[in-house]
C-alpha cells in the first residue's frame, strides 16, 4: 500500500516537473509588458539582478528539494520494518547547524553584493550617464532662431513630470513647455527619445498609484502629499505598454499607459508638434456642429483644447487626442487589432512594432466612450455599459459639490457623431 | 498495538453541584445542547467552535477566490463588475487571513496547547470564551458587509431618506486587504457635518470596524495563552521540554500582542479621519499616507508569522511522529523560530520598496529580509534531519506535511527573489507576488493546517477520517493548488498586475490564466472533499483508541475524546516527547496526587463572555450605520458600549465559580510507581 | 474549597496569573501608546509650525499650552500613583478603611486630571485648534484623549472596587492581587502620561532654539 502510494507520488512529481517544463516552453518572454525582455540600462539591471536570485534559487532548490526527495525515498518504511521509536531528545548536530547557517548566509552575499550595487545606480541617473544625456548633448537648443529651452538647462538631463490621477496620467516636459498650466500637457501616452536618461518626477492628485514600464523600468509609486522619482532610459525605438500597478479604486484594471521611443531627432520634431494649436475647424460641418456641443455640453469645463477651448486643466488636454494611439486611460485600442497582431507577430521589433491609428476604430471608441457611463442608451434600450465605472467623466458626485450632480449629460446618437467628428479633427 | 494501559487517570463521573455565583446568578454547568456551547468555558470546545466557525469561512473564502479566478478565466470578461470583483477580492484576503486561518491556529492553539503541557484548562476560561464571541461576531460584522451590498444592489434600501442622501454606494470593502490610505481614507476640507469627501463609501467603515473588533479578538486570546504556557505547564515541563507546536503558539502570541496595537492605532486613526475628519492620512490637510503603510506593515509583516509559525509548529510535532525519531535539533528549531518572530518586526518595509523610502533603507531592508531566510532554511534543514535516518510512515498528515515543506521552501524562494529590491522592483504588485504569498500561506499554511486535522482529528473526536479519501483529498489539493499558482510566476513576470479585474487580449496572458483557473477549480474540489471528509468523520467516521498514530506528547496519553478535566490527576514530566519516553524508554510518566478525593475543580460555565461580545455586534453594526447616515445610528453604538461594559461588570461580580468532579483513588495505571492517590 | 484549588494552585513561574496578564497587557500597550506618540512626534517634526486657525492665522500650538496648568496636573496624577501604591499596600495587610481612603484619593485626583484635560481640550478647541484642521490638532487630541480614556477607565475601574468593597467580598489574597492589578495599571498611565508630557508638552522647551530647531515663533495673538 504504501510503496504503491510512493510510486504515485512519484509519477506526481514527474508529471508535474514535465508540465513545468512543457510551461517553461511554451511561455513566451517577450510579451508587450514582460519584464523579462529589458529594453533598457534600469530594466536591465533589475533583469540581472533578478537573474542572480534566479540562479541562485535553482542551485538551492536542486540541493534541497534533491535532498529531500532523497531522504523521503531512502528512509521509507517498508512492509516488514522493524519499528525502532527513538525516544532520546534530539539536539541535531552542532557541526551540521553551523555548516548549513554559514552556507546560507554564503549564498545570501552572492545575491545581497548585486542588490546593493543595483539600488544605488537605480535610485537616479548615474553621473557616467549625464555627459551624454544632457540636453545640449542631443537636442538643439535654438531651432531656427526660436530658443527651445533655457540656456540654464543646457547641462541637465531631460525631466518629465508624471502626476497620476483616477484613472490616467498626465505627463509634462517642464524643460520644454510642455506643461498643464502653458496648456500643453501629454495625456496617458508619454513620449522619450532612444538612448538618452530621463529623470522621472511622480506625483498623485488623489489617491496612490503607481508607474510602470516593465521593458523599460520597474514601479515606483506616486504617493499624493509625497514627491518620487525614477529614472529611465530606452535603448530602442518602439511602442511600449505601461500600467498602474498599485490598486486605485473601482477602474484600476483600466489604468493604463504607453511610452513611446522615438529617435531623438523625431523627439524634438514631436516637441514641435505638440506645441501646435488645434486647426480651425471647417464651417457647416458635423464636425463644426461638434464643436459648439464640446461646449454646450460642459466637456470645456474640464478638458483643454488648445486653440478652441483654454478653461479647462482638470482632465486630459485633448488638442492632439486623434492622433493618440489609445483612448480612455489606454484601456481602448485606437489601432487595427488585426493589423497590430500582425506585425507584432512579424516584425523584427516583436511587440513594439506599432501600426498608425485607423480612424474608423478611434471614431468607434470616441462614441463609445463620451457615451458611457449611462448616459447613452444603446439599441437595447438600456444604459450602455461603463467603459470606465467610476470615472469623474459623468460622476461628479465624487467631487462631494451637491451642484454638480445636477450637470449630467445626455448625447443623442447624432450629438455623439458630431463630437466624435470634431474630435478627430484634432491630429 | 494498543497503548490503553497507558492512559493518564481518568476520573469518575461522580459530580459535585456548582457553586452558586457571586450574584445569585444561574450558572449554566449542567447544560446541554446549545446552551452549552453558547456558555462553555472548556477549551476544547472552544478550540473546535474557533474550528468550525474557521472552516465555515475558508468555503467563503474559497468561494470568494473562484469567483475571482472565473472572471480572469478569459480576457475582457464581463462576468463580474469591476467594483463586485474589487469587493470579492478584499474580502478573500481579508477572510482567509483574519476569518480562516488565524482562527484554525487559534482552535489548535485552544485544544492543544493545555493538552500538551499538561494542564486542566488555560489561564482564563471565560476571558477564552470572550474571545472566542468577540471573534465571531466580528466576522460576522465583516461579511454583514455584504448583505448590505447585496441589499443595495437588490434595490432594498432605495425608498429610504439615508439611501438617497449616499454619496458612495459600496457597501462591502473595496481597498484590498492592506487597504492604502488615501483610497481608504480621505482628501480635502471636512465639512459642517465633520465629512471629509473620500473615495469609497461604508464598505471601508465595515472592514476598519471589523478588522478592530478581531483584533480584540485576538489580543484577548494571545494574553490568555501566553499566560497559560508561561504559568500553567505541569510539574518537569520546563520550557525546553515543550512540544514544539507550544513553542510556536508562544511565539505567535507574543508576535500578535506586539503587533497588533500598530493596526489598531492606524485603524483609529483611520477611523477618526473618515467619523470626524481627522487628518492623519488626508494629504490635502499635510497628513502622509505612507504612514499608513508603515503602520500597517509593521503589523503586516509579523502578521505573516503569526499566520505561518502555528503551521510550522504542527509540522515539526507530525515529522517526528511518523519518522519515528525526535525532533532533530529541538532547541534550534525553537530558537529559530523566535529569531522569526524577532527579525519579523525588522522587515516591514520590505513590502514598500517602491514607495521611493530612498537608497539606505531600502538596502537595509533588502539584507534584513535576507537575513530572515535564514533561521527559515534553519528550520527546513532541521526538518530533513528529523527525516534522515527515520522511517517514514506516508499516513495523510505525513503526505501534507511533506506537501507544507516542499511548497513552503518553494513560496521562500521566490521570497528570498523579492528581497532583492531591485528585482522587487519588477515584481512588486503583480502576480509573481501572488504567486509567492499563495505558495507560503496556501502551500505552506493550509496544507499544515489541513495536516493538523487529520493529526489530531482522532484526538479531537475519536473517530479516524477514511484514509483513502483523505490521499485523494491530499493529492486534489497539492495538484490544483500547483496548477492555479505555478503559472502566476509567469503571469507577473509577463508584466501582468495584481487586482485588476481584467485584461486585454493581446498580452500574453490568456493561456496561463485559463489554466490557473482550472487548477483553482481542481484545489476547491479537493478543499471540499477533505471538508466532506472531515465532517463526516466528525459524526459517523470509524472509532478508533486513545493513541491511533504512536504519539509522542502528552495528549495523546488521555483518551479520544479527552474527558472535560483533561487530566484527573496533573503529570510529572521527566522528558520532552514525555509519552513516547513513557512507552519506549525508561522514564515512566508519574502523576501528582492532587485529585484525590477532593476531586478536580472545574470552572463554572458563564454567559458573560457572551454578553460582553454582543456589545461589539452592536458597536460593530452601529459605526458603519452611521456613517450610512442611518438616523439613531449613534445609539446602537452607546448601546453597544453599555452592552460591554455591564458584560464586563457582571462577568466580574459573579466571579469564577466552579464545581468538583471527584477522583476515584483506584484509577492510576498499573505501571505507575507512586499509586497512592489518598491524601 | 474551590476557590483555593483554582487559585492557589502554584503557577510555573510563582506569579499569579492576573498580575502576569496584566504585565502582558501592557506590553501591549506600549506598543500602542508607541505608536500614538510616534505618529505625533513625526507630525511634529514634519509640520512645526503649527496650523491654521478658522481665521486663517498661522498658530503655533505651543503657544496654547498652559505649562503650568498641565504641569500641575501631572503632578496630581503622579501623586495619585502614590496613593494607588499605599492604598495596594493597605490591602495587602488587610487594613480596608485605609484601603477605602486611599482608593478615594486616587479617584479624587484621577478626576481632577480628566476636569484639566476637558479644560484644556475645550480651551485650545475656542483658540482654534480642532481636531479637522490640522493634522497637529488631529495627533495632539487622539494621541492626549487616548490617554485620558485610559485614566477614565482606570477611574471608573476604581469606583467599582471602592463600592464593591463595601459588600464584605474584598478580602483575603485575591482582593489584594485584584487591587494590586488594579495598581499596575494606574501605574502604567500614569508612567505613559510623563512620556507624554515630554512628548508633547516639554520638549518645546529643551535648549535655547527648541527641540524641533525652529525656535520658539513669536507669540501670536
Amino acid at each position: 500500500m504504501l510503496s504503491r502510494l510512493f510510486t504515485r507520488a512519484a509519477w506526481l512529481v514527474v508529471a508535474l516537473v514535465s508540465a513545468f517544463m512543457v510551461g517553461c516552453s511554451k511561455a513566451d518572454l517577450q510579451v508587450r509588458q514582460s519584464t523579462l525582455d529589458p529594453k533598457g540600462p534600469v530594466a536591465k539591471l533589475q533583469y540581472d539582478v533578478f537573474m542572480d536570485t534566479v540562479w541562485l534559487v535553482l542551485v538551492l532548490f536542486v540541493l534541497v528539494g534533491g535532498l529531500l526527495v532523497y531522504a523521503v525515498v531512502r528512509f521509507r518504511a517498508r512492509p516488514g520494518d522493524d519499528v525502532k521509536v527513538v525516544t532520546q531528545e534530539g539536539h541535531g548536530n552542532p557541526l551540521v547547524e553551523i555548516g548549513l547557517i554559514t552556507a546560507s548566509i554564503g549564498a545570501l552575499v552572492f545575491i545581497a553584493i548585486p542588490t546593493l550595487g543595483a539600488i544605488w545606480i537605480d535610485d537616479d541617473v548615474p553621473a557616467s550617464a549625464v555627459p551624454t544625456s544632457k540636453l545640449s548633448a542631443w537636442y538643439p537648443r535654438t531651432i531656427s532662431g526660436v530658443e527651445q529651452y533655457a540656456a540654464t538647462l543646457e547641462n541637465q538631463v531631460l525631466e518629465i513630470d508624471v502626476v497620476g490621477k483616477q484613472w490616467w496620467f498626465r505627463f509634462e516636459y517642464p524643460q520644454l513647455g510642455l506643461t498643464n498650466d502653458a496648456k500643453h500637457s501629454v495625456p496617458n501616452e508619454m513620449v522619450i527619445p532612444k538612448g538618452v536618461a530621463i529623470h522621472i518626477n511622480l506625483r498623485a492628485e488623489d489617491v496612490i498609484h503607481s508607474f510602470w514600464i516593465p521593458k523599460i523600468a520597474g514601479k515606483v509609486d506616486l504617493i499624493p502629499g509625497r514627491k518620487n522619482h525614477l529614472w529611465i532610459q530606452a535603448d530602442e525605438v518602439g511602442h511600449y505598454y505601461g500600467q498602474c500597478a498599485e490598486f486605485c479604486g473601482d477602474s484600476h484594471a483600466y489604468m493604463l499607459f504607453r511610452c513611446e521611443v522615438l529617435e531623438p531627432a523625431d523627439f524634438v520634431k514631436w516637441v514641435a508638434s505638440q506645441k501646435k494649436e488645434a486647426a480651425p475647424v471647417a464651417e457647416n460641418t458635423k464636425a463644426a456642429k461638434g464643436k459648439e456641443l464640446f461646449a454646450a455640453k460642459t466637456c470645456v469645463m474640464c478638458h483643454n483644447v488648445s486653440g478652441h477651448f483654454g478653461a479647462g486643466s482638470f482632465a486630459p488636454d485633448l488638442t492632439h487626442v486623434a492622433s493618440r494611439k489609445s483612448l480612455a486611460g489606454a484601456w481602448l485600442d485606437n489601432r487595427d487589432p488585426k493589423a497590430q497582431v500582425a506585425i507584432e507577430h512579424t516584425s523584427p521589433l516583436g511587440t513594439e512594432a506599432s501600426v498608425a491609428v485607423d480612424p474608423a476604430v478611434l471614431k468607434a471608441n470616441l462614441i463609445r466612450w463620451i457615451g458611457s457611463s449611462g448616459v447613452a442608451t444603446g439599441a437595447d434600450g438600456k444604459p450602455t455599459k461603463d467603459v470606465k465605472p467610476g470615472n469623474r467623466m459623468h460622476f461628479y458626485k465624487m467631487f462631494n459639490v451637491a451642484s454638480l450632480n445636477e450637470t449630467h449629460q445626455t448625447f443623442t446618437a447624432e450629438e455623439l457623431d458630431c463630437l466624435a467628428e470634431y474630435l478627430m479633427t484634432l491630429k | 498495538m494498543s497503548h490503553d494501559s497507558h492512559h493518564a487517570p481518568v476520573a469518575s463521573k461522580l459530580e459535585l453541584a456548582p457553586e452558586r455565583s457571586d450574584l445569585g446568578l444561574y450558572r449554566p454547568d449542567r447544560a446541554t445542547g446549545w446552551v452549552d456551547w453558547l456558555t462553555t468555558v472548556d477549551h476544547k470546545k472552544i478550540g473546535i467552535l474557533y474550528g468550525a466557525f474557521a472552516m465555515f469561512y475558508f468555503l467563503v473564502g474559497g468561494v470568494e477566490a473562484l469567483a475571482i479566478r472565473t472572471q480572469l478565466a478569459r480576457p475582457d470578461n464581463t462576468l463580474i463588475t469591476a467594483r463586485m470583483y474589487n469587493q470579492l477580492f478584499t474580502m478573500h484576503g481579508t477572510t482567509m487571513i483574519f476569518l480562516g486561518v488565524m482562527p484554525l491556529s487559534a482552535g489548535f492553539f485552544n485544544f492543544l496547547v493545555p493538552l500538551q503541557i499538561g494542564a486542566r484548562d488555560v489561564a482564563f476560561p471565560r476571558l477564552n470564551a470572550f474571545s472566542l464571541w468577540t471573534f465571531v461576531f466580528g466576522a460576522f460584522v465583516l461579511n454583514a458587509s455584504w448583505l448590505f451590498e447585496f441589499g443595495h444592489l437588490a434595490g432594498w434600501f432605495n425608498q429610504f431618506e439615508w439611501h438617497k442622501n449616499l454619496i458612495y454606494t459600496d457597501f462591502a470593502p473595496a481597498n484590498g486587504w492592506f487597504s492604502y490610505a488615501p483610497l481608504s481614507g480621505t482628501i480635502g476640507q471636512a465639512d459642517q457635518a465633520l465629512h471629509s469627501p473620500r473615495f469609497t463609501g461604508v464598505g471601508t467603515d465595515f472592514w476598519i470596524i471589523g478588522i478592530q473588533i478581531l483584533g480584540i479578538a485576538s489580543l484577548a486570546a494571545s494574553f490568555n495563552f501566553i499566560c497559560t504556557i508561561v504559568n500553567m505547564r505541569a510539574k518537569g515541563m520546563t520550557m525546553m521540554r515543550l512540544p514544539v507546536f507550544t513553542w510556536m503558539t508562544l511565539v505567535t502570541a507574543i508576535l500578535i500582542i506586539l503587533a497588533f496595537p500598530a493596526i489598531t492605532v492606524a485603524l483609529i486613526e483611520l477611523m477618526f479621519d473618515r467619523q470626524f475628519g481627522a487628518n492623519f492620512f488626508n494629504p490635502s490637510a499635510g497628513g502622509q499616507p505612507i504612514l499608513w503603510q508603515h503602520l500597517f506593515w509593521i503589523f503586516g509583516h509579523p502578521e505573516v508569522y503569526i499566520l505561518v509559525l502555528p503551521a510550522m509548529g504542527i509540522v515539526s510535532e507530525i515529522l517526528p511522529t511518523f519518522t519515528g525519531r525526535p525532533l532533530f535539533g529541538y532547541p534550534i528549531i525553537v530558537f529559530s523560530g523566535c529569531v522569526i518572530g524577532f527579525l519579523g518586526f525588522a522587515v516591514w518595509s520590505h513590502h514598500m520598496f517602491t514607495t521611493g523610502l530612498g537608497p539606505v533603507p531600502t538596502a537595509a531592508f533588502s539584507l534584513l529580509t535576507m537575513a530572515i531566510a535564514v533561521p527559515t532554511g534553519v528550520k527546513i534543514f532541521n526538518w530533513m534531519g528529523t527525516i534522515w535516518g527515520g522511517r517514514v510512515r506516508f499516513t495523510p498528515p505525513m503526505v501534507l506535511s511533506l506537501g507544507f515543506i516542499w511548497m513552503f521552501m518553494c513560496g521562500g524562494f521566490s521570497g528570498v527573489m523579492h528581497s532583492s529590491a531591485p528585482a522587487d522592483a519588477q515584481q512588486q504588485d503583480t502576480y509573481f507576488v501572488i504567486a509567492h504569498f499563495h505558495y507560503v500561506l496556501l502551500g505552506g499554511v493550509l496544507l499544515g493546517l489541513m495536516a493538523g486535522l487529520y493529526f489530531w482529528f482522532p484526538k479531537i473526536f475519536g473517530r479516524m477520517p477514511n484514509e483513502k479519501v483523505a490521499y485523494l483529498a491530499s493529492g486534489l489539493v497539492i495538484i490544483g493548488f500547483n496548477l492555479a499558482f505555478g503559472p502566476m510566476h509567469y503571469l507577473g513576470l509577463a508584466g501582468m498586475p495584481r487586482r485588476t479585474h481584467t485584461y486585454h487580449a493581446g498580452n500574453g496572458w490568456e493561456t496561463w490564466n485559463l489554466v490557473a483557473t482550472v487548477g483553482a477549480y481542481i484545489l476547491g474540489i479537493g478543499v471540499a472533499t477533505a471538508f466532506i471528509n472531515l465532517v463526516w468523520t466528525a459524526f459517523k467516521g470509524r472509532k478508533v483508541e486513545s493513541d491511533p498514530w504512536d504519539g509522542r506528547t502528552l495528549e495523546w496519553s488521555l483518551p479520544s475524546p479527552v474527558p472535560e478535566y483533561n487530566f484527573a490527576q496533573s503529570p510529572v514530566i521527566g522528558a520532552r516527547d514525555a509519552f513516547s519516553e513513557h512507552k519506549y524508554g525508561d522514564l515512566r510518566l508519574i502523576y501528582e496526587k492532587d485529585g484525590g478525593p477532593s476531586g478536580v475543580h472545574m470552572p463554572s460555565q458563564s454567559w458573560m463572555p457572551l454578553l460582553a461580545s454582543a456589545g461589539f455586534l452592536f458597536i460593530g453594526f452601529g459605526m458603519p450605520m452611521m456613517s450610512m447616515g442611518i438616523p439613531y445610528a449613534g445609539w446602537l453604538v452607546i448601546t453597544g458600549l453599555v452592552v460591554l461594559i455591564a458584560g464586563i461588570w457582571l462577568w466580574a461580580l459573579e466571579g469564577p465559580g466552579g464545581y468538583m468532579l471527584t477522583t476515584p483513588t483506584n484509577t492510576a495505571p498499573a505501571n505507575q510507581p507512586s499509586a497512592s492517590l489518598s491524601r | 474549597m474551590s476557590e483555593a484549588a483554582a487559585h492557589d494552585a502554584p503557577t510555573s513561574t510563582g506569579i499569579e496569573h492576573k498580575k502576569l496578564i496584566m504585565w502582558l497587557f501592557l506590553a501591549s500597550d506600549c506598543m500602542f501608546f508607541g505608536t500614538l506618540i510616534s505618529t505625533h512626534l513625526l507630525y511634529r517634526k514634519l509640520y512645526p509650525t503649527g496650523f491654521t486657525d478658522a481665521e486663517g492665522h498661522q498658530r503655533f500650538i505651543q503657544n496654547l499650552f498652559n505649562i503650568e496648568l498641565t504641569s500641575f496636573s501631572t503632578f496630581i496624577l503622579l501623586m495619585s500613583s502614590f496613593l494607588m501604591a499605599l492604598a495596594v499596600s493597605a490591602m495587602h495587610k488587610g487594613q480596608i478603611k485605609s484601603f477605602r481612603r486611599n482608593v478615594l484619593g486616587v479617584i479624587f485626583f484621577g478626576l481632577i486630571f480628566l476636569g484639566c484635560q476637558v479644560f484644556e481640550f475645550t480651551h485650545f478647541y475656542h483658540q482654534g485648534l480642532t481636531i479637522q484642521n490640522s493634522v497637529l490638532g488631529s495627533t495632539f487630541y487622539v494621541l492626549t484623549g487616548t490617554h485620558g480614556t485610559h485614566v477614565a477607565i482606570g477611574v471608573l475601574w476604581l469606583i467599582l472596587l471602592y463600592f464593591y468593597s463595601f459588600s464584605g467580598k474584598l478580602q483575603g489574597h485575591v482582593a489584594a492581587l485584584d487591587v494590586e492589578v488594579a495598581g499596575l495599571y494606574w501605574h502604567f498611565v500614569d508612567i505613559v502620561w510623563i512620556i507624554i508630557f515630554t512628548a508633547v508638552y516639554l520638549v518645546e522647551y529643551l535648549g535655547p532654539n527648541g527641540f524641533w530647531g525652529s525656535g520658539l515663533p513669536p507669540v501670536i495673538k
